[in-house]
């Protein structure tokens, strides 16, 4: 528990540094009089850029560290990530199939279906009669679907007018640019919702890391109860990609990253490390991208890039070693 | 024999490209305006200054990209190997960039040259990773750590247009995956290049064949693994830096080709590897082609085109392998 308290309170540093951090620089004084109401720029510049894009950051990272810690759950590997098995860019791939169509659909409930098409059809593909659904299998069927979505992606991008495509691209790179409160509202109600479902699916979890055999004599239905927790993660991570577009590898970094600080196992203060890891990296990300070159804005998207591809690096290497891959 | 057929269907598809566009031209007027030069004639501009180096560089970057997936994937014995998916394209692709954006931007011939240190660091990269010499990756560690290795290079190419207008400009130019602008590029240099490449592939190709059976019974066998690994290394960044020079990174190429190559040749590596470079230059033109007629008047690159096709081969082949198999 103590920890968790512990990351709690440095996710709030981290976001306070992100307040004060920008074009217009506050102090801590500052920062106060601005959060506590007090009017002038300091105020102006939180309630209307700053405030919402860390609350969309942090909401955002959270999201995506609950969907990576589901899935790698489920599928007990720390590879199968949302974002490496297809479905933020099935997500991705829904929104600007919609923006080319000019559908007026809600982006939320178009992100949610792109998502679960891509991960019926991972499933579908990974699937073999008879046989037990291999998770590196799955890993790489996802990579698979995770390609065709993205050629998807830039072939439609080919038929929007040019301003609209460059719009396309900024959003698939993933960015915080230009949140608003709509945004943070939104990213709320689904995580309190959504953060419930996976809440009351831990039991379920922990029951399926028994095994099988032993699930189904705790009374479950295995196979219903991993297409429970499937939906919740792509509904989670569908949720984070609606705000903020497909950050790279912030799923995947999540979950592995948390167990470490927690350095514990059981599943539920885990998933709590995942949501609070997630938000870090998603609002220190942010933060980086820009804060570091001044007068240039980074997509978030590129600083998650750089950082989550030396992990997935080491990862791989380290996994190699233990003779897991 | 079955190398003279692909040769016939490559000259069919050839002629095709050449026939094919926004503006057709009938077949019958195709010797006329092949023959005398008359600069008036739009038609016949059409043919030499826009198809026929469309062509040309279609038929390097395609047969290069073959013969570079054909050597990866005999090298790292992993049929998921391509240049494009192990990051090697990307490696070429920023390479080029970053030497454009520091030294200026100087002629077209010196800057293709900037694409090979790059390729070549990424080659090394993946044959370290998978090469038989650190023990074999797998197709899930190799793909994943391409995934990686392009994730960040992508980035770093993004960071590198946000931070510098001009590199934008090269990077529209220079990285668009397309074979449009092949007319400004050094065509024959660059086809020098590639063919150094393939002809350098081509004579390893006895000893590429004793290496994929493994590196232990490839030494019984009399060859040395480090000397066969180093000449596939360069005729790897040779291909794949004439090819990201001729058209930007063109990614799945390298996937589709060798498996195609390999059910006509069967695993005789020299034919393989000829059958690779017919095949490829036949289905990157074939891209270009439909990329063309899709959409008129616009065009959609043929990159684009290629990962459609690649997307789902990846998925059969991917779906194909048990994961006892060393996944």
């Amino acid at each position: 528990m103590r920890r968790l308290l512990l990351m709690l309170l440095a996710l709030l540093a981290l976001c306070a540094l992100a307040l004060m951090r920008g074009q217009l620089a506050l102090s801590p004084l500052q920062l106060w009089q601005g959060l506590s109401g007090a009017e002038g720029p300091a105020h102006l510049v939180l309630a209307v850029i700053r405030g919402p894009r860390v609350a969309a950051a942090l909401g955002t990272g959270a999201a995506l560290g609950l969907s990576g810690m589901l899935f790698q759950t489920l599928f007990r590997n720390p590879l199968a990530a949302p974002d490496l098995m297809g479905f933020t860019s099935g997500a991705g791939l829904a929104i600007v199939l919609a923006m080319t169509l000019g559908l007026g659909l809600p982006v939320p409930l178009v992100a949610a279906l792109g998502g679960l098409i891509a991960a019926a059809l991972v499933l579908l593909l990974a699937w073999k009669p008879g046989q037990a659904l291999a998770p590196l299998v799955l890993v790489l069927v996802g990579l698979g679907v995770g390609f065709l979505t993205q050629a998807a992606s830039s072939f439609l991008m080919t038929a929007l007018p040019p301003e609209q495509a460059a719009d396309a691209q900024r959003w698939l790179t993933g960015s915080l640019n230009a949140r608003n409160w709509g945004h943070v509202a939104l990213l709320a109600a689904g995580l309190a919702v959504l953060g419930l479902l996976a809440l009351s699916q831990i039991r379920r979890l922990e029951a399926l890391d028994l095994g099988e055999e032993l699930a189904a004599g705790l009374g479950l239905h295995p196979g219903r109860a991993r297409i429970a927790i499937a939906v919740t993660g792509v509904l989670l991570a569908a949720l984070a990609v609606s705000v903020a577009g497909p950050l790279p590898f912030v799923a995947l970094m999540a979950g592995p990253l948390g167990a470490r600080l927690l350095g514990r196992t059981a599943l539920a203060p885990r998933m709590a490390a995942a949501a609070l890891t997630g938000a870090m990296i998603v609002v220190a990300a942010d933060l980086l991208a820009r804060a570091t070159i001044p007068g240039l804005s980074l997509p978030a998207g590129v600083v998650t890039g750089l950082l989550g591809a030396p992990y997935l690096l080491w990862r791989l290497s380290r996994e190699m070693k233990k003779g897991e891959l | 024999m079955r190398l003279l057929l692909l040769g016939a269907g490559l000259v069919a598809i050839m002629l095709l490209a050449m026939l094919a566009g926004a503006r057709g031209i009938a077949p019958a007027d195709l010797a006329a305006l092949l023959g005398h030069y008359d600069p008036t004639d739009p038609a016949q501009i059409t043919l030499l200054e826009i198809r026929l180096p469309r062509l040309v560089a279609g038929l390097i970057a395609g047969a290069a990209l073959g013969v570079a997936g054909m050597v990866m994937q005999a090298v790292t014995r992993n049929p998921l190997a391509d240049p494009g998916l192990l990051g090697v394209n990307a490696g070429a692709a920023f390479s080029l960039l970053l030497g454009a954006t520091l030294l200026g931007r100087g002629d077209a011939a010196s800057l293709s040259l900037l694409t090979l240190p790059g390729a070549g660091l990424a080659a090394l990269a993946v044959f370290s990773l998978g090469g038989g010499l650190a023990g074999d990756a797998g197709p899930v560690r190799l793909t994943l750590a391409g995934v990686a290795l392009n994730a960040f290079l992508l980035s770093l190419v993004s960071l590198l247009v946000l931070l510098r207008r001009e590199s934008l400009d090269v990077f529209r130019f220079w990285v668009a995956g397309s074979l449009a602008e092949a007319g400004q590029r050094p065509l024959t240099g660059l086809a020098l290049l590639a063919l150094c490449g393939i002809v350098l592939a081509l004579l390893l190709a006895p000893r590429l064949e004793a290496l994929s059976l493994g590196g232990a019974l490839a030494r019984g066998l009399g060859t040395h693994p480090g000397r066969v690994l180093a000449g596939a290394l360069l005729a790897v960044t040779l291909c794949t830096g004439a090819a990201v020079a001729v058209a930007g990174p063109i990614a799945f190429l390298g996937l589709v080709v060798p498996p195609l190559a390999r059910r006509i040749m069967g695993t005789e590596m020299r034919g393989g590897l000829i059958a690779a470079a017919l095949l490829g230059a036949g289905l990157l033109l074939l891209a270009d082609i439909a990329g063309r007629l899709l959409i008129p008047p616009g065009e959609i690159r043929a990159g684009v085109m290629t990962a459609l096709l690649g997307g789902p081969v990846f998925l059969w082949i991917a779906r194909r392998l048990r994961p006892g198999e060393g996944a």
